[in-house]
Parts: C-alpha cells; sequence; structure tokens
C-alpha cells in the first residue's frame, strides 16, 4: 500500500481556496505533469528526425513569403524586415498554439477525467509547457537568421526570459478560459480559430507599428498581444530594453488573464464530468 | 480537499457516504454549440430538467470489505462510482474516502497510441497519481504480469487490443490503490490470463485493500463480495450480506420478466397457422405444485396443458409440443404419437396435459410451441410457432453450466496402479 497517502483523507464537503489548492495539486502531481509534456515532446520530436524542422517551417516559410512580399511588391523600406517577423511570429505561434494545444489535451483526456480524479488545469499547463520548449528551442533558428542578415546581437537578449514568462502567464489564463468554454460547446475550437486569426491581423507582426496612423493607435493599445509581441520583440529587433511601463502593464494585463481563466475554469471544472 | 490529519473519520472505515444526492442539470433540448446557447440565452429560452442519479445515499464501507454494486442499467452505479472516485462532486451529502481510489480503466484510457510500451506504462502510472520512482520499482513486475517483455520498446499502435488491456490491467492493479473501483471490466484476455487477474484481484482483499465492484455478473458478486448493495432509481433499495442481496433482486429480477414473458406470450397471426378444425384456445405453463409460472429451474417440473375445441369430430388427432433456445436451436418435439398414445374421436372442449418430470434444461431462455395434427400428420389444424416462452435459472443442485442441458450422468474413478498423492504424504 503507499504509505504517503494513507493519512490522505478527501473530505467533499470541505469548503476550497481553489487557486491556492489547484497549485499545491499541480506540485502533487508533478510527475505526471512531466509525463504529459515528455509525451508531447516524444511524440513530436522522437518519430520523426524532422520534427523540429516541421515546427520551424511554418514560421520560417511565413517569414520568407512575406519579407519577399513586401520587400519586392509592396516597396516597403525596413531594414532586417526578416528579424522583425520572424522575432513576432515565433512568439504569436507560441501563444496561439499552446493554447489551442490546451483545448485538445483536455478533450484527450475527457474520457479519463470522467474516471479517475486528476487535476484539470494540469492538461492546459502541460501544453503550455510544450509550447514554452518549443518556442525556446525556436530561438536557435532565429539566432541564425539574425546571423546572416547581420543584425546585432545586443545584451538586452538576456532579458528575453521575462516577456517569455509573462506571456506564459497571459497565454495560462487565456488557455484556461477558452479550454472551459471548449467542454461546453463543441464550436468552440472553431470560433477560437476565428478569433486568434482576426486579433493577429490586428496585432503589428507582419507589418511595423509605425504603419498605423495615429489616431488609430488607441485601438492596438486595447489588444493584449501588442504589449507582449512588442515586450519580446524589442530586444531583439531594437536591441534595447523595453520600458518599465510596458513590462509594468505586460504584468498586469497578465495577472489579470490568469486569474480570470482561472477563476472561471474552477468555477466550472467541478461540471466537467457531466459533460466530457 | 485532503486533509493530513483524519480526525473526521474513524481509522477503520475506508468510505463513508452522507445523504448523498447528485442532480444532473440536462438542457431541455440540447445545445451543443454556443452559437446557438447564446441565441437561446438571449432570447431567455434555456429551459432545463432535472435528473436525480442519487438520492440521499448513505453508505459506509470499511477498510478491507469487498462490495458489489448491483442494479439495473441507470439506476445511478456510476454515478456513484464517481462520486467516491472524486470525479464527480455531489450536489448535496458529503463524501469522505481514506487513501488512494483507483479505478480499473477500460481498454486503452489515457494510452497514447505513439508513445511505446514502456513509456505508457509511467504515463498510466502517473495519471494514477504514482511518482516517476515508485513506478520505476513495480516496471519489471508490470512488464512480466502484462507477458509483454520482447514489445515493451514498440509503439503501442502495434499492439492488438488484448495486449493493451493486459498492459491497463497491470498497471491498473500493481499500483495498489487503497481504494480499487471495478467496473465491469475482469472480463480481459485468455482464460489463463483471466485466472491471474482473479489471483490478483483475490491478493488484493488478503492485502487488506477495500475493492468496490459494479457488475451485471451476480455470480461474481457473489462469489467475490461480502456486502452488496443494490441501487434502484438512484435509492439504495437493500443491503447486505452479498448472498442475499444477489437472492432478493434476482427475486425481483425474475419477477419483472416473468410479467414480461406473460405479456409477450399468446400467440400472434405471423406465429399462428392451420386449417382450424381443432383449435388450441388457451396454454398454460405450470411448476410441480401446480402453480403458473414461467421461471423454473434446472431440475424442476414442468407441466404444459393446452386447452382445446373440436368444431366437428375428429378422429385420433395428434397434439404435440416443441422447445426452442432463443437462438433459434430446436432442442425436442414430442407429441402424443411418439408416445404411443393414440387419443379416441374429438369433438367439443377438452385439456392435453404433458408433463416434463425432470426439466433438463440449463440456465437460458426457451420458447414452446404447441400444434394439433390429424392421424397421419398431413394436415395441420393449429399452430402456434413459439408463442411461449419460459426461462431457466440457475439453482444449488445442478451446478452444470456448459451447454443446453444436463444428461444427469454418472461419474466414477477406478485407480490402477502407482502411489496416490492426496497431499497428505508430502
Amino acid at each position: 500500500m503507499i504509505h504517503a497517502s494513507r493519512e490522505l483523507v478527501y473530505d467533499s464537503a470541505r469548503p476550497r481556496l481553489a487557486l491556492w489548492e489547484d497549485a499545491l495539486e499541480l506540485w502533487r502531481y508533478r510527475d505526471l505533469l512531466w509525463s504529459l509534456v515528455q509525451r508531447d515532446l516524444t511524440v513530436r520530436y522522437k518519430r520523426s528526425v524532422l520534427g523540429f524542422l516541421w515546427t520551424m517551417l511554418n514560421p520560417l516559410l511565413t517569414m520568407l513569403v512575406l519579407s519577399v512580399v513586401f520587400s519586392l511588391f509592396f516597396r516597403f523600406e525596413f531594414e532586417h524586415f526578416a528579424v522583425y517577423l520572424l522575432a513576432g511570429l515565433l512568439l504569436w505561434n507560441f501563444f496561439a498554439q499552446s493554447t489551442t494545444q490546451a483545448i485538445h489535451n483536455l478533450l484527450w483526456a475527457g474520457s479519463l477525467v470522467n474516471k479517475i480524479y486528476l487535476p484539470k488545469p494540469i492538461f492546459v499547463v502541460s501544453a503550455l509547457l510544450v509550447g514554452l520548449v518549443n518556442l525556446t528551442l525556436a530561438l536557435g533558428p532565429l539566432a541564425l537568421i539574425m546571423l546572416i542578415s547581420q543584425h546585432r546581437f545586443s545584451p538586452a537578449l538576456l532579458f528575453l526570459p521575462i516577456p517569455m514568462a509573462l506571456t506564459f502567464l497571459f497565454a495560462l489564463g487565456v488557455g484556461l478560459f477558452v479550454t472551459t468554454l471548449a467542454i461546453f460547446f463543441v464550436d468552440v475550437v472553431d470560433i477560437y480559430q476565428l478569433v486568434l486569426m482576426l486579433i493577429f491581423y490586428a496585432t503589428p507582426i507582419i507589418y511595423p507599428v509605425t504603419l498605423i496612423p495615429e489616431r488609430y493607435l488607441w485601438l492596438v493599445q486595447l489588444n493584449p498581444l501588442y504589449y507582449f509581441i512588442q515586450m519580446f520583440r524589442q530586444p531583439i529587433y531594437d536591441g534595447t530594453l523595453p520600458g518599465a511601463g510596458l513590462v509594468l502593464r505586460a504584468a498586469l494585463i497578465a495577472l489579470v488573464a490568469l486569474l480570470i481563466g482561472w477563476w472561471f475554469f474552477t468555477k466550472k471544472a467541478d461540471e466537467f464530468a457531466y459533460r466530457v | 480537499m485532503f486533509e493530513r490529519t483524519a480526525r473526521a473519520m474513524d481509522d477503520a472505515i475506508a468510505i463513508q457516504l452522507e445523504n448523498i444526492t447528485v442532480r444532473y442539470r440536462v438542457p431541455h433540448e440540447r445545445y451543443a454549440t454556443l452559437k446557438e446557447h447564446t441565441i437561446r440565452w438571449l432570447q431567455r429560452r434555456v429551459q432545463y430538467d432535472d435528473f436525480l442519479a442519487l438520492h440521499d445515499v448513505s453508505l459506509t464501507v470499511r477498510r478491507g470489505e469487498v462490495v458489489g454494486i448491483i442494479g439495473r442499467n441507470g439506476a445511478g452505479k456510476s454515478t456513484l462510482l464517481k462520486v467516491i472516485g472524486r470525479v464527480l462532486r455531489p450536489t448535496r451529502g458529503r463524501v469522505l474516502v481514506r487513501g488512494r481510489v483507483a479505478p480499473l480503466l477500460e481498454f486503452g484510457a489515457g494510452f497514447h497510441p505513439e508513445l511505446t510500451g514502456r513509456e505508457n506504462v509511467f504515463l498510466n502510472g502517473a495519471i494514477m497519481g504514482l511518482s516517476r520512482a515508485e513506478m520505476q520499482a513495480k516496471f519489471e513486475r508490470i512488464v512480466d504480469f502484462a507477458e509483454l517483455r520482447e514489445f515493451i520498446d514498440a509503439p503501442l499502435r502495434t499492439y492488438s487490443s488484448g495486449m493493451i488491456a493486459r498492459l491497463g490491467f497491470a498497471v491498473a492493479t500493481d499500483v495498489e490503490p487503497d481504494v480499487l473501483i471495478v467496473d465491469e471490466v475482469l472480463s480481459v484476455g485468455d482464460a489463463a490470463f483471466q485466472q491471474k487477474s482473479a489471483e490478483r484481484m483475490q491478493s488484493f482483499r488478503a492485502n487488506g485493500a477495500t475493492i468496490l465492484l459494479v457488475s451485471h455478473n451476480l455470480a461474481l458478486v457473489e462469489a467475490m463480495c461480502d456486502r452488496a448493495i443494490w441501487l434502484d432509481q438512484g435509492r439504495i433499495v437493500a443491503e447486505g450480506s452479498a448472498s442475499s442481496v444477489v437472492r432478493r433482486y434476482r427475486g425481483d429480477d425474475e419477477r419483472a420478466e416473468a410479467k414480461r414473458l406473460a405479456e409477450s406470450a399468446g400467440p400472434s397471426l405471423t406465429q399462428r397457422w392451420g386449417t382450424g378444425r381443432i383449435e388450441i384456445v388457451a396454454v398454460r405453463l405450470k411448476n410441480g405444485n401446480g402453480e403458473a409460472t414461467t421461471i423454473f429451474e434446472t431440475g424442476d417440473t414442468l407441466v404444459l396443458e393446452m386447452d382445446y375445441i373440436a368444431h366437428e369430430p375428429i378422429p385420433a388427432p395428434i397434439f404435440g409440443m416443441a422447445i426452442h433456445r432463443h437462438d433459434g436451436v430446436h432442442i425436442t418435439g414430442p407429441n402424443t404419437a411418439f408416445a404411443g398414445l393414440t387419443l379416441p374421436t374429438l369433438e367439443g372442449r377438452g385439456t392435453v396435459t404433458y408433463t416434463v418430470p425432470y426439466l433438463p434444461l440449463l440456465e437460458g431462455l426457451y420458447h414452446i410451441s404447441v400444434a394439433a395434427t390429424n392421424s397421419n400428420d398431413t394436415e395441420m389444424f393449429d399452430y402456434h410457432d413459439r408463442c411461449y416462452p419460459f426461462r431457466v435459472v440457475r439453482n444449488s443442485r445442478v451446478l452444470e453450466r456448459y451447454g443446453m442441458i444436463t444428461l444427469r450422468g454418472e461419474w466414477e474413478f477406478t485407480h490402477r496402479s502407482g502411489d496416490l498423492n492426496n497431499g497428505e504424504s508430502s
């Protein structure tokens, strides 16, 4: 018999401090979290040698096509446009792909969480961790592109873990939110893809911020993704540290998103077993 | 949700349910999409039906007990397991469970086809709440038990379904939960593996694990469980020793079926033909005590009575019957002529009786046909094809359970040479 579990008693009537206890449960199930992350990475990278290449192919091709289109056809004067594009695309892909994967993860786990108790946020967190690993690996090809285009490597690059961590928290909040919706409604996966596409074009990723007329700038600033992309891209492209105001605003947005997502998820998590 | 100190519970108690009610809220119509739901919600037309899956259920299971849960489909058995397994939070009431609860998952749940058997074992263990180190210690034993040593590093998609089921069972039963939940999955693998599975369940019991077993296999519940509860429409209707609860449930089941069989008895147009010069107007099945019934035990007396009307004088008619098993196998077809009985010329009303002093049929559902023909079997007066169902149930007198009938044969044993080892000498 398991000794550690001997004195554990589950009491359905005890009131819960959701956020804190969920975090504790994640820690308790850290081996499962690790197994899930390992599983997704193994499935992606082990079975095909090209696994990593496939992951990078999408942003690289998009970057290539857009660079050619913008510089050749629109006579668009923009120094090192490839670096600018790839930096934005990588962070965007992290956000879009891992939140989408979170939905699929929980739907996969549906038959499981119906049979056995598991801390359900674990499936969202694991999707995001996998995304974070992919993003970190993708920094290699990014460095390669910077070398080729003779872009300057600034010490500000050392700041990158901060925007990555903040984006992670923001994406976690969004992931928890959309995943909860997706459990209840089958069309959420499709609607979410549509929304993602709209936000993608509304965010200055494939075009410079300077392209936006002054009087519409407030519209862009309503978009939370704008801050994360800016914060991530600035050390890479401009070689400077993002301003404290920008970082603080991003941190605040991440925190609010996380709290709302977590609250919504926990509030509805008890109903999952009735639905999936 | 977890407390390090178990003040709330007596140490010897594994599971305690206090007035558990589970209410499902089912949307009146199913709005599966967000779009539809939003429209309905804006129109304020989302309506729900309440469905009580469990109603005020209280139950205490002591540590080391094996408890069977029986009942018809939809009685709330699975919901009860979910409440205990922490999957479903009850609408009202309180659940206390001590220790780790692990279900025997159905085939392949929690497995990933692209991962190897080895990786899946660790993933499955983690799902059951075990650490990597704990799984490492169990790994060799699991692989041996599942008999999959040479395939363990191949991806799971190359496994047969039987291999996956074996691996799943091996992992689930090796994680040694404090409470094991078994929901109708014991029939995994070949006979040898089933034997091993049964042994492992026994050793579970011996180690003091608490087991909850949901099954429609009443014989299994009787054999495995100390105690049983019978759920019906979300309530506990009976609780007690496994054999007494199973007996009550079986009795109720038989009464319900007897009612159903009686309602379905009687000829319909497609199942009846003949010239009608003699009509069979009523058919009754009785037991040895002369009581009308449609449920028999192997070895019972079965009496078949046919009331007839001969509309004109019919010389030496033949009355007969037949028994078919529910799948159409023709078992027997006796009649008055085979028995050497020549009836006189009949006119008007009467009754023909056929008595089986010892019913040799084993457990199953059977149908009786009745017929009346002329003396040389060239004219069918009346024929009711498989119109009268009856069921044979197991009993304690006849233990045979393979095939259709018992021949009531006798076994003998003669020893010719060599030492007999009765287990006493060694």
